[in-house]
């Protein structure tokens, strides 16, 4: 009966939806209005007005920057929101469960450390390189902080809580909207506007400079978001 | 009255700042996050009134991001319904005021920093949201706001509330998806996100998607603002998040659905690609429904918040059928009982709040006779209750005439019978309350001992009750404000 019922729901959800989206423009078509309107703008003054070589850089970072502040605003929320709800709770079951279950195998010790260094270098590539290639900061922040992941996994508690800076930890993780918003505010001072980059061939580089200072931003704000993330929901594991 | 440009970006980049580096303010002492909070929002409404000041003066305008041309970047637009910032602002500075004590009294101290950086969080998505001119920038704010919201109902670390905030999550989740998706069908028939461009475009597009898109973006709001059957999250969630969390969620965190739709009855109506018709029929049985059953649950509640919560779902009621109507009176009576509604409830939240807090209790068989140990934040509430009714001197009148008005206007005198009888109802159970805490012996004698609220959190109570009292005596003021928006919105339709 409940089964029956769900799969009515279900229906009555997918057949407006399918019968509407046949009715959509199709995929991929020249056409379509999404190709057409405001897309071939990007396409084609993207790399020369907007700083970056890579389209989709230009468009996260520059004509839709706002919403990329929001994004990163999203996902330093998600962090508040693990905090917020975790920390300070699990102190008592912490002291009741073994400090390490199972020791970890050798095998997996030894490659976590040997690629470190390489993980490191090519996050900070995926980093720096966004601006020319696919790629950037949260694909670069990522990385780095899946890498935290993974030392934390092979180290014991009190070597893994020195992985991350203690001093500046909360600046760091707030660094994505911080050096977003420090960086509209310096195109504020600039261009006149809030998140404005300064177009044309000499003042390139200073477009460049600011892109890439938001790219480490949201680099090292995504890493330090991640590891934060899972060391609260790992704390008394 | 000009402002500077950038002052509309202002009013959500200062609280996103101020709430990233909470943490870092409050890392010493927990003081300081309350402090660098109350500071980022007193600024913030600062710049809030500005703004507002320049809509009354010279009408809707607009800011442009990156000093783009408009559908390429994104538009922020501030009209007269955007001047709910005003509000959002107000309550955010009072529930600041009001958590500092409440905050060190209800969570661990390590929680706090994070707790105000929430709080800045959610008022900083719905300041966005609300001035936001753009589909997919709308979704972005919608997702701040909503995730602040989620963790805010958790934070107190209570097994019943985190089972509340997951509930409230997982509905909310959904009505997020469905408007992303909505959004999404929106782009692919325009080929634009900027709110005003999509419905210039949308003029010959095929209806089977535009009426899916409106339906789920509909959908998902509806979520949002908790419409009669779509409302079974917030019961719980608002009467067991702390009570400046629930003044907050209660008084703006809904009516984000309401802000949401009239930015979709802005582009709908203007592209003329679809009759809503059918939509405002639903709209208007809904908000029927929610008023009548949202007043009856209220009435066999005996815990003080989650009557209040149920009052929320009766009084969304209102507001949804004004907007179903598409009458001038009606959409008027609504979008200002949006303003009057969120002072009410906050009036009452935190009222109740503050008795929780000296009494530890919270049903009104244990709170009998409260009205005689504290007697100013109960005049408060008292205030409250009679203008969430809709007594004629207090801030909830006027809106609920001018529905009832839209509704006769509109041709459907049913629906003003309706909303007589849920105020008959909420009649009934705000005078049980009343009549609680004043005339019922008390249950526990102890009760005539505690004390007066402390100052931090009475006076944001006295601050609200009077502005229900002076809303009401001043109530033409902000309904011949929203009028030219009103008119501007129902003119492609005829009405206005």
């Amino acid at each position: 009966m409940k089964r029956a019922l769900v799969i009515a729901l279900l229906l009555a959800v997918a057949v407006p939806l399918l019968i509407a989206v046949a009715d959509l423009p199709p995929h991929g078509s020249p056409d379509a209005p999404a190709h057409t309107h405001v897309a071939p703008r990007y396409l084609e003054r993207g790399a020369e007005e907007a700083g970056a070589e890579n389209i989709v850089t230009a468009v996260i970072l520059n004509y839709r920057g706002l919403d990329t502040l929001g994004e990163v605003t999203v996902i330093f929320t998600a962090m508040a929101a693990v905090l917020a709800v975790l920390v300070g709770a699990r102190a008592v079951t912490a002291l009741d469960t073994p400090a390490s279950a199972l020791p970890v195998s050798m095998i997996v010790r030894f490659i976590v450390r040997v690629l470190a260094p390489f993980i490191v270098l090519f996050s900070i590539y995926v980093v720096l390189n966004g601006h020319v290639t696919p790629g950037g900061g949260f694909q670069g922040g990522t990385i780095a902080g899946a890498l935290v992941i993974a030392l934390t996994l092979i180290m014991s508690d009190e070597q893994a809580a020195r992985l991350l800076p203690r001093r500046p930890e909360r600046v760091l993780q707030a660094a994505a909207p911080l050096a977003f918003i420090m960086t509209g505010v310096t195109g504020l001072l600039l261009t006149g506007d809030f998140l404005g980059y300064p177009v044309g061939h000499e003042s390139a580089l200073v477009a460049t400079l600011m892109l890439t200072f938001v790219e480490i931003g949201i680099g090292v704000g995504g890493a330090m978001v991640i590891a934060t993330i899972f060391r609260t929901m790992g704390a008394g594991r | 009255m000009t402002t500077w440009p950038p002052l509309l970006v202002a009013v959500v980049v200062v609280p996103i700042l101020g709430a990233v580096l909470t943490p870092v303010v409050g890392q010493w002492r927990a003081r300081r996050a309350a402090d660098w909070a109350l500071g980022t929002m007193l600024l913030t409404s600062v710049v809030a009134l500005l703004l507002v000041a320049r809509v009354a003066d010279g009408g809707p305008f607009s800011y442009v991001a990156g000093g783009w041309e408009v559908p390429y970047g994104i538009e922020l637009r501030f009209d007269e319904f955007s001047a709910v910032t005003a509000i959002i602002c107000l309550l955010g500075v009072l529930a600041i005021v009001f958590s500092r004590r409440y905050a060190e009294h209800a969570l661990p101290e390590v929680r706090i920093p994070y707790y105000y950086a929430l709080l800045l969080l959610n008022l900083a998505g719905m300041l966005g949201f609300s001035i936001t001119g753009d589909l997919f920038n709308l979704f972005v704010f919608m997702e701040i706001l909503s995730l602040s919201g989620y963790a805010l109902v958790a934070v107190s670390g209570e097994k019943i509330a985190e089972m509340a905030a997951f509930k409230y999550l997982v509905m909310g989740a959904v009505s997020s998806i469905a408007v992303l998706f909505a959004i999404g069908m929106l782009y692919a028939l325009t080929g634009s996100l900027n709110m005003a461009d999509v419905a210039s475009r949308l003029g010959g597009a095929p209806v089977a998607p535009v009426a899916v898109a409106f339906g789920m973006m509909a959908l998902g709001f509806m979520v949002k603002a908790a419409i009669f059957p779509l409302h079974i999250w917030l019961p719980d969630a608002h009467a067991i998040a702390p009570s400046p969390v629930s003044a907050i969620l209660s008084g703006l965190v809904v009516k984000v659905g309401i802000v949401g739709m009239l930015r979709l009855y802005q582009i709908a109506y203007t592209s003329r690609a679809l009759d809503l018709e059918a939509l405002n029929t639903v709209l208007m049985w809904l908000g029927a429904l929610s008023i009548v059953m949202g007043a009856f649950f209220a009435v066999f509640q005996d815990d003080v918040k989650m009557m209040l919560a149920y009052s929320t779902i009766s009084n969304i009621g209102y507001i949804v059928m004004g907007l179903g109507l598409a009458s001038s009176a009606g959409v008027i009576g609504a979008s200002v009982h949006v303003f009057n509604h969120a002072i009410i409830k906050a009036t009452l939240f935190l009222g109740a709040g503050a008795l929780i807090f000296r009494t530890g209790k919270r049903t009104l068989t244990d709170l009998a006779g409260v009205g005689h140990a504290m007697p100013w934040t109960v005049a408060a509430i008292s205030v409250g209750a009679i203008s969430i009714v809709g007594i004629p001197p207090t801030a909830g009148f006027l809106c609920k005439w001018y529905i009832a008005l839209g509704a006769v206007e509109a041709g459907h005198p049913f629906f003003a019978f309706a909303l007589v009888f849920g105020a008959l109802f909420i009649f009934i159970y705000y005078i049980r309350m009343v009549n609680a805490f004043y005339f019922r012996p008390p249950r526990d004698p102890a009760i005539l001992e505690v004390r007066e609220a402390p100052a931090s959190m009475l006076v944001p109570i006295l601050v609200l009750a009077t502005l229900c009292l002076v809303m009401g005596v001043l109530g033409r003021i902000p309904l011949s404000f929203i009028e030219p928006a009103v008119t501007r919105l129902l003119a492609p339709i005829g009405g206005g």
